[in-house]
């Protein structure tokens, strides 16, 4: 039944603007995803390919991505796990503090962690040299292993928060009746049942670890990774064939375990949510548990605090770590590249657009039974296995010859089409809950296709195409990694001018201009919740 | 003058329809009158709301022809016919006001709005909504709701009216009231309608006819009475109303011997061999001491009863099986211990053994 064949084709003939949708956005699926992607997999030749064993900066760059992946995955996801916990049992203290604060790296500029972490343990940092008296090096793989814990533990949690939360006070209760003690109910029936959901986690915060370029580019001083190669390759030696070797081997394992995570994991999910809220409370948690997961809590969520305040206290400190008196002078210096911050607006804004109209309207044909929707569906969830540094050198190697290359369009489509995975999903999601027969009774009174679209689907959808817009805009205006390969001298956007601020030591004018960032990214947030009542998360990943 | 085949104003055409490997239905043909109230019966599964789709242009048939006053309509698209339906969740559009959705098809058809609202105003106030207009469906009630979707369906003037078991969701109480108004209103405007339940006293109640269905088929068309009284075969029986099954052997003009027992059963051209009885519960009648003269007399013992305030049922041990038996306005007597049955020879129905 589900099977889409052309012979559906002929139930839709009568609908030829239908089928011109189709047409036209498998066109623009098929151009500004799939295109780009082929073209940084065939620009280097299959000797280029066959020589990475032989490229010793390579192979170690990949090597050290790999086990930074590792070790990050492991802590972030063991934080994410305990904030999880403290946030589903009713009888943890400060669980909703703990989940407000936790949710606070999910809206920061994806280089913010790392810039904030130099300013608290770095040479200079408040806390390692002026507190602790230390002399600390916050550069390197330990910082940054530190910086990507506290960055992506937040998407694990949302994950495993969300299967503790599924699993049914009921089964706990059932065992506690059966004789198990409060340890054992927490062991056997919690903790194993979200079991699924912490592998799923893991894999999440992989995909993130590996693709993360904006607290590597800041932090991870002199040690190769491959998200960062691409652009050192083509910035400081204008290699693009090297540049394109690097992403396409950084692809082989975000792909993998994005494959993994969506075909394998998401399928052995054992809770169901079936939104009939069964709010009996749950047994009480063991109290060594408790208090265990409070300390970890606490001390990250220091942590997550010291990124907001080194930031906002960095752009009113006259000099860092030598005179602490507060000064405005950094908002001036700041308020000369204010109109970095327009073009980020402008490139954000358009970005938003596309990603929520192409979002629905591929969401709304991928509902149809059109022959060729699962290609369709496939190409708007692809970006999402994609890091971020692949598809910056995709545009460049696609489009820089074309006629949008170079100009603004290029870098708004290439955040607008990276991020539609988001836009895609959350209206599918909506989709899937408006009744089939609500579509089939407006085709019943004589309504066509994309009449159906108009008067059924965009009316019940416009929450979705908002929020969708909300977090493209949310994510486009706080990128690094696109737009490190996109930018043109004309259309400078304020993430690329923080960037080079924090490599030159001028952080009071970045922390600023990040700290404007911030506000930015907070006022769309309300915006958005104001219209439609929904806090739109953006994990800061890129 | 010839006379002259009359073409049913719907007619399915050995329709078949497969999902998958399931065959939903199975070579049916149905003729439905102009006016009519037909209604498809049957266990979920059994085909009866693939029919309907059918006929609404939501499922294209895999063999087969659907045809509208004789013509062909088995590849108009579902926009294209003029058959609306009352869907089983109603499936109302939740961002629209009672009067938008039951507007919605006027706008569709470009209906000038000052005979929109003429068109819309009438059918509000045959089915009792007005005043409700400026609602929307969350504000309703479920009673309410389904009127909107009655409305809705109506006002486009149908060729045919499609229900999809629209008072499935409704509690039982309110199930009846609306099921008598919505085949009161099909009568005063002569409406050709096709209804689709699994409630065979929902179907008895509404209908002129009844399709019963299962495995994809059409087990028996006739009238309620038919369908009750005549069931054609042990499905139907089963299916509609309670009965008990009495396996036997015809072995002489009305005589049937089943167990140690012969019944005397009304005469019929059956040929002899092995028959199945079928007797309804209320077509027993009990008695405390033997009546005198009748045939068809049981000595039996009551092993349980249940009290269901117009009727007392009971379950009755007599030659060899057990019997249930309704007795109808029981009133306070309750019956125990040693009783007789009586089984009148005329309400015996006769099935070819299966």
């Amino acid at each position: 039944m589900a099977v889409a064949r052309w012979g559906d084709l002929r139930r839709h003939a009568g609908d030829p603007w239908l089928l011109v949708t189709f047409a036209g956005a498998a066109a623009a699926l098929g151009i500004f995803v799939l295109y780009p992607a082929f073209r940084v997999l065939v620009y280097p030749t299959w000797q280029d390919y066959l020589a990475i064993p032989r490229s010793l900066r390579w192979m170690q760059a990949a090597r050290n991505s790999l086990v930074m992946m590792v070790i990050s995955t492991v802590t972030a996801t063991f934080i994410g796990l305990a904030f999880a916990f403290a946030t589903t049992r009713a009888d943890m203290p400060g669980r909703r503090l703990f989940r407000t604060i936790a949710m606070l790296p999910l809206f920061a500029p994806p280089f913010m962690v790392a810039f904030a972490y130099i300013l608290m343990f770095g040479r200079q940092g408040l806390v390692t040299k002026s507190l602790l008296g230390l002399s600390a090096n916050i550069f390197g793989w330990h910082g940054l292993w530190l910086v990507q814990t506290i960055a992506f533990f937040p998407l694990a949690m949302l994950i495993i928060a969300g299967v503790l939360d599924a699993v049914n006070p009921s089964l706990e209760h059932a065992a506690r009746n059966l004789g198990a003690d409060e340890w054992t109910v927490v062991k056997t029936i919690s903790l194993a049942l979200a079991r699924p959901g912490i592998a799923g986690a893991m894999l999440v915060v992989a995909i993130s670890v590996l693709a993360d370029f904006g607290n590597a580019v800041i932090i991870a001083g002199g040690f190769p990774l491959l998200a960062t190669e691409a652009w050192f390759r083509m910035e400081g030696m204008g290699d693009l064939k090297g540049a394109a070797l690097v992403v396409a081997m950084l692809l082989v394992p975000t792909a993998g375990l994005f494959l993994l995570e969506r075909f394998w994991v998401s399928r052995r999910v054992y809770t169901v949510v079936t939104g009939r809220g069964s709010r009996i409370a749950r047994p009480p948690t063991p109290a060594f548990l408790r208090w265990a997961a409070v300390a970890i809590c606490t001390l990250a969520s220091l942590l997550i605090f010291l990124v907001y305040f080194g930031v906002i206290a960095g752009a009113f400190t006259t000099v860092w770590g030598r005179d602490w008196s507060l000064t405005l002078d950094h908002w001036r210096l700041a308020a000369d590249r204010i109109s970095s911050l327009w073009v980020s607006v402008k490139i954000g804004a358009l970005a938003g657009l596309i990603t929520g109209t192409v979002g629905v309207l591929v969401a709304f044909l991928t509902s149809r039974s059109l022959p060729l929707r699962h290609v369709l569906d496939f190409l708007a969830v692809l970006p999402g296995a994609l890091p971020g540094v692949f598809v910056g050198v995709g545009y460049v190697l696609a489009f820089n010859p074309t006629f949008i290359g170079g100009t603004m369009w290029t870098l708004a489509a290439a955040l607008a089409f990276w991020h539609l995975p988001m836009g895609y999903q959350a209206a599918s999601a909506r989709f899937k809950q408006i009744e089939r027969a609500i579509e089939e009774a407006a085709v019943n009174l004589g309504a066509t296709g994309l009449r159906v679209l108009r008067d059924v689907y965009l009316p019940l959808l416009l929450p979705a195409l908002v929020e969708a817009f909300a977090v493209s805009f949310i994510r486009a205006v706080t990128n690094v990694s696109i737009v490190v390969f996109l930018i043109t001298p004309g259309q400078v956007v304020a993430t690329f001018v923080i960037l080079n601020m924090i490599q030159n030591n001028i952080w009071g004018a970045a922390g600023a201009l990040t700290t404007m960032l911030l506000l930015l990214t907070f006022v769309a947030i309300g915006l958005t919740w104001l219209s439609v009542g929904r806090i739109v998360r953006s994990p800061g990943v890129g | 003058m010839e006379p002259r085949v009359k073409e049913p104003h719907v007619r399915f055409e050995r329709i078949t329809k497969r999902f998958g490997h399931t065959v939903a239905v199975d070579g049916v043909s149905l003729h439905v009158e102009e006016g009519s109230f037909t209604t498809l019966l049957g266990p979920s599964g059994c085909g009866k709301t693939t029919l309907l789709r059918t006929l609404a242009g939501f499922y294209r048939p895999d063999a087969g022809d659907v045809f509208l006053r004789g013509v062909r309509i088995t590849d108009v698209p579902a926009h294209r016919r003029n058959t609306a339906m009352v869907f089983q969740e109603y499936a109302l559009f939740p961002h629209m006001t009672v009067a938008e959705n039951v507007g919605y098809g006027l706008r569709l058809r470009r209906v000038p709005a000052a005979e929109a609202v003429r068109r819309r105003g009438q059918v509000m106030e045959l089915v009792g909504l007005v005043g409700q207009e400026r609602k929307f469906p969350h504000q309703l009630s479920g009673g309410q709701q389904q009127r909107v979707a009655l409305a809705r369906a109506l006002v486009v003037e149908p060729e045919v009216l499609l229900l999809d078991e629209p008072l499935s969701n409704l509690d039982a109480k309110l199930r009846i009231r609306v099921r008598s108004e919505i085949r009161a209103l099909q009568q005063q405007l002569g409406k050709t309608t096709v209804y689709v339940t699994h409630d065979q006293e929902e179907a008895l109640a509404i209908s002129d006819r009844i399709a019963v269905m299962d495995r994809g088929r059409i087990q028996q068309l006739g009238t309620p009475l038919a369908i009750y009284h005549h069931p054609a075969n042990r499905f139907v029986a089963d299916f509609v109303g309670l009965a008990n099954f009495v396996e036997g052997e015809l072995s002489g003009p009305g005589l049937v011997r089943a167990g140690g027992v012969t019944l005397a059963v009304p005469d019929g051209a059956r040929d002899a061999g092995p028959v199945t009885v079928v007797l309804r519960p209320e077509a027993i009648r009990l008695h405390t001491e033997a009546p005198p003269g009748a045939p068809n007399v049981l000595r039996g013992r009551i092993t349980a009863m249940s009290f269901l305030g117009t009727l007392a049922r009971y379950w009755v041990d007599a030659a060899g099986r057990q019997w249930t038996v309704d007795v109808p306005s029981p009133g306070e007597a309750v019956m125990h211990g040693e009783v007789f049955l009586e089984i009148p020879r005329e309400r015996i129905h006769l099935l070819a053994a299966e």
